[in-house]
């Protein structure tokens, strides 16, 4: 008894010893850290969820601490704007400070996982017992990235659509029925007629809500030109832009949803901010806005993305956390312990969070549908993954393809076209060439 | 009779120097600059309305009620106090330093004659027009490197060498008048003690216009703190606040609206209240700082 | 001759190394660093590999460079006129100590103090094409609703009023510092000629403030051309550019795109044009700032 007491207060000695030494080497008032450089294993987390499915997540992040008090692991979770995001990640990592995990994107991080940014995790799972038959295989899938050595980059924590929020007082005030929203578009675009406002030519409130520029047009164009039949590449990733008269009618489409039909209007700058108070009847967006809405207490219901083309298609992105280049391996599997705790107890952020569950055991639950929003709102993000095919291209410029941008590439090229000062013939030869060059680099 | 009209137009207004003449152009002005003030009263108007409330058909200047969850809930939900903290720890500890050795700098330049001192002087005129961002990155990495990134140092050592307070001060001391130095010169002072013991404290006027300016910069210091802090509890009040901004955040914070511009009016006060306090102060050390030359 | 003039004093050194060190530091040598860049090609991610002249031959082909470029003359064809006259003339308002001139002189200045980030939150806001209290008003007067932030034509506009809102204080503070130093007697000679009090300002009050002009008009137009804050919190540079600067562009190579070599050499020209329009500026001033 005297003895382990006495191993004990030696150990916490030591311990002292060494946090005073390394409290020492960068002096504590100029060290934001060193506060935290004496707790066992602390686990950085890099996130940039900002909407209210940041909410969500502290409190994910929260239940962990908890659930792990006095056991030694521990996550401090630290914001960094999305945007920011990779430069300050790829400088931690040159500079050996990287943080242990963030959120990541599939499909998005083919250069990180050719820099060994991030790394493979396949191993590292089946260390700590992360049961990857539970997860649905397509979320796997597109977590791994074939051409370097199909490794599993990511563990997928939701998966997302976008699918419309519809205002139901627009509705009734135009004499729609709230249970009878169409999936053909054209008969969407007919309730658009309905619920759009006008004064004189110019819309006042839109029938479908878009903005001007930025990533609300990009996305929309990307939907539709995908239910038409373009393709950003070929699956094989050889070819870009398939069938490029598709991505014309497209962009076509978006473009009289401003000038024909004008159930829209390049005015609104905050689309989140324009649906919330009421400026548009039919907005697509992502789940992560549904808590918003919610607490503002807007009246909306989601429906299944209509079909404007050949085929029934929406916008799909895998939100998931992924690991970064330590040098000290042996965080690894910490960390990896710590994730597979987040994703196993994942049904608060798939219900109130956002997204549907990867995880198929998750999905089964039976409350699962009666948690979280009320199923006339979160329900067409679950049910909308059957047709949310349209995600990300795995090629190191995948950035320049995603569709769900306001800045990159595609979007920067394609605002000309909604401002009228580019033409679509133009913009998609743009396209072409430097979507190829991208595919070509791999 | 255009006599007496013109005297009419010149007479003062009782207790001011307002002539009746004046009265129009008095007023437009005022109009102006309450124009002028106006999207702060916007700004706090909009901080007391419910979320309900915010965005209206007509334009309500004032809130229908008066309420301070907004408030509440910035101060509870978010680590406001702290960022105010760093940043009145970051912006007071550069300032100071900033304004200290920016005085003994431009005393050196105006008084003292040393080799390399003009050219000295045309480097730190010319570096006003580089555009920072050149260096930001370099700058970013080696912090990390040097294991700092997201710490006070970090935030506070590329601010020290704003080259405004040389400025400042070297235009105020070119026209000390000599004979204060002389005196001491003859009693044997050196030229480090003469600065301490007779220039400084007599360069109050400037200190306070370097003061109010460089610590108004770097109170608002916006893309070096926003890339070198990683850690929510060590960023700066306008980095934080600026999560409210739709191109900041990531996907706009929707019920933000009040809510940020409760945070936003926090954070104009510590350098609205400084301005205000020193006010005077600072008009004067303008003028005989920057002006005169 | 002052004591200590004429001769190396080695005390100067010391008084100006505590200023100069942190200069070296944190300005000098990142910037050296910044320029050894721009003839690499760096993505953070291993070694910077010398590529010599070609980010620069890339940047002068590519469209969004000349864009960015545009628009910062456009921002200062806007901008500094805007703050030099409409400071000018709230400076002379307050100088006639009228009632409230004090308040005045508060309203004018304040804005001066807030950050990048107000100015994103409370503009934006304001200049909202539909709900925004500026075309509210403009429309009571029978103006239609200008797209301020949203169309090509006047997002660049939009942002440069707010920038006049915001940048007119410290060019305000200088001018009325300025006149109050004219001397007294110069206005008391004019009245006694009988001057008209437009008269007296083209003939004694302007030349007495020909330096500060001068001042005002360097200052602001080195900070317009590198105006970044205010693009990126209003409009991030949107629609198709039509606001983005050469610094809001820097920042999007380098900080989204990491690709810092390039971004270095954009930083090179833009400082290439600064000095060219600093110089221009000045031999159309024909006024140097002294000292």
């Amino acid at each position: 008894m005297t003895t382990t007491r006495w191993r004990w207060s030696r150990r916490q000695t030591l311990g002292a010893a060494a946090g005073f030494a390394a409290a020492n080497a960068v002096p504590w008032y100029l060290s934001g850290r060193a506060v935290h450089a004496q707790s066992p294993t602390e686990i950085v987390h890099w996130s940039w969820l900002a909407a209210s499915d940041g909410e969500v997540w502290a409190r994910m992040i929260d239940a962990f601490n908890a659930a792990h008090q006095g056991k030694g692991l521990q996550i401090k979770m630290e914001l960094v704007p999305e945007e920011q995001f990779m430069t300050k990640v790829q400088a931690a990592v040159v500079t050996g400070k990287a943080p242990d995990f963030g959120w990541g994107t599939a499909g998005m991080r083919a250069k990180q996982a050719k820099d060994g940014v991030i790394v493979p995790l396949d191993e590292v799972a089946v260390q700590v017992g992360l049961d990857l038959a539970d997860f649905d295989e397509f979320a796997l899938q597109q977590s791994r990235y074939p051409q370097y050595g199909n490794g599993l980059f990511m563990v997928p924590m939701d998966l997302m659509s976008l699918q419309p929020l519809v205002n139901t007082d627009h509705l009734q005030e135009a004499g729609l029925d709230p249970d009878a929203f169409p999936e053909d578009g054209a008969a969407v675009l007919d309730w658009a007629q309905k619920t759009t406002k006008r004064d004189g030519d110019t819309v006042t409130r839109s029938g479908i809500l878009m903005t001007g520029s930025g990533v609300h047009p990009t996305v929309t164009w990307g939907i539709v030109a995908a239910q038409m039949g373009f393709q950003r590449a070929s699956p094989d990733l050889k070819t870009a832009a398939v069938n490029p008269e598709a991505g014309l009618a497209a962009m076509q489409f978006v473009l009289d949803l401003f000038d024909k039909h004008k159930v829209a209007t390049r005015d609104v700058t905050d689309r989140y901010k324009a649906f919330g108070t009421g400026q548009g009847t039919i907005f697509w967006t992502g789940p992560w806005t549904l808590n918003g809405y919610m607490q503002q207490n807007l009246p909306f219901r989601a429906y299944l993305f209509p079909k404007f083309g050949e085929k029934r298609v929406t916008y799909f992105e895998q939100g998931g956390l992924e690991l970064y280049q330590q040098q000290d391996k042996g965080r690894y599997e910490a960390t990896m312990q710590a994730v597979k705790w987040l994703s196993d107890n994942s049904f608060l952020w798939t219900t109130e969070g956002r997204g549907a569950s990867p995880r198929k055991s998750i999905l089964s639950r039976p409350d699962y549908k009666t948690a979280g929003p009320p199923w006339d709102k979160r329900g067409a993000f679950v049910d909308g993954m059957a047709f949310a095919t349209e995600g990300e291209i795995p090629v190191q410029a995948g950035p320049d393809f995603t569709i769900y941008s306001g800045g990159n590439f595609l979007a920067k090229t394609l605002e000309g076209v909604w401002a009228g000062m580019t033409k679509p013939e133009e913009a998609m030869a743009r396209i072409q060439e430097q979507w190829q060059k991208g595919l070509d680099a791999g | 009779m255009a006599e007496g009209w013109r005297a009419l137009f010149r007479r003062r207004l009782p207790g001011t120097n307002l002539t009746i003449g004046d009265v129009p152009l008095w007023a437009a002005g005022g109009f102006v600059a309450i124009l002028w003030g106006l999207p702060f009263v916007w700004m706090v108007s909009t901080s007391l309305k419910p979320a309900g409330q915010v965005m209206t058909r007509d334009v309500e200047w004032l809130p229908r009620e008066v309420i301070f969850d907004n408030y509440i809930k910035i101060l509870t939900q978010y680590p406001i106090a702290r960022w105010a903290f760093n940043s009145l720890v970051v912006a007071g500890v550069a300032t100071a330093l900033c304004v200290l050795f920016g005085a003994m700098a431009g005393y050196a330049l105006a008084r003292l004659r040393f080799r390399g001192r003009d050219a000295l002087f045309a480097l730190f005129l010319a570096s006003i027009m580089i555009p920072i961002e050149v260096a930001v990155v370099p700058l970013l990495l080696a912090f990390i490197k040097a294991g700092l990134a997201s710490t006070y140092a970090a935030l506070i050592l590329p601010t020290i060498a704003n080259v405004f307070a040389v400025y400042i001060f070297r235009q105020f001391f070119l026209t000390f008048p000599a004979e204060l130095e002389e005196a001491a010169i003859i009693d044997g002072a050196g030229r480090i003690a003469i600065f301490f013991r007779i220039a400084l404290p007599l360069a109050r006027a400037p200190a306070i216009a370097a003061t109010v300016i460089i610590f108004t910069l770097n109170w608002n210091n916006f893309l070096w703190p926003l890339l070198i802090t990683f850690d929510e509890s060590m960023k700066t009040m306008p980095v934080g606040i600026a999560a409210f901004a739709p191109v900041v955040g990531t996907h706009t914070q929707l019920e933000g609206f009040a809510v940020a511009m409760a945070a936003v009016t926090l954070l104009c006060i510590p350098s609205v209240l400084l301005f205000l306090l020193l006010q005077k102060h600072f008009l004067r050390g303008i003028s005989s700082g920057a002006i005169k030359a | 001759m002052t004591g200590g003039r004429g001769r190396n004093d080695p005390s100067g050194y010391l008084l100006v190394a505590f200023f100069t060190v942190p200069f070296l530091l944190f300005t000098v040598a990142p910037l050296l660093f910044g320029v050894y860049i721009a003839f690499t090609e760096w993505g953070i991610i291993g070694a910077p590999r010398w590529v010599g002249l070609a980010n620069f031959r890339e940047a002068l082909a590519d469209p969004w460079v000349a864009n960015a470029f545009r628009n910062v003359v456009r921002y200062a064809l806007i901008i500094v006129p805007g703050v030099t006259v409409l400071a000018f003339l709230f400076a002379l308002y307050v100088h006639q100590r009228w009632p409230l001139s004090t308040l005045a002189r508060t309203l004018f200045f304040t804005p001066n103090v807030v950050s990048a980030t107000v100015i994103g939150l409370v503009w934006v806001w304001i200049l909202d094409t539909q709900f925004g209290v500026l075309n509210h008003y403009l429309g009571l007067l029978g103006i239609p609703r200008i797209p301020w932030l949203t169309s090509p034509d006047w997002s660049l506009t939009g942002v440069a009023l707010a920038s006049i809102w915001w940048d007119l204080g410290l060019a305000f503070v200088l001018f009325l510092a300025a006149l109050q130093d004219v001397p007294e007697d110069l206005y008391d000679a004019a009245a006694i000629d009988g001057a008209s009090r437009l008269r007296q300002l083209w003939h004694v009050t302007l030349p007495q403030l020909r330096p500060v002009i001068s001042m005002v008009v360097t200052l602001q137009l080195i900070a317009t051309m590198r105006i970044f804050s205010q693009v990126y919190v209003m409009t991030n540079g949107a629609p198709v550019g039509s606001s983005a600067s050469p610094v809001h562009y820097i920042y999007q190579v380098s900080i989204v795109q990491y690709r810092l070599g390039y971004a270095a050499a954009i930083s090179v020209l833009l400082f290439l044009l600064i000095v060219l329009v600093t110089i221009l500026q000045r031999l159309l001033l024909r006024e140097r700032v002294r000292g």
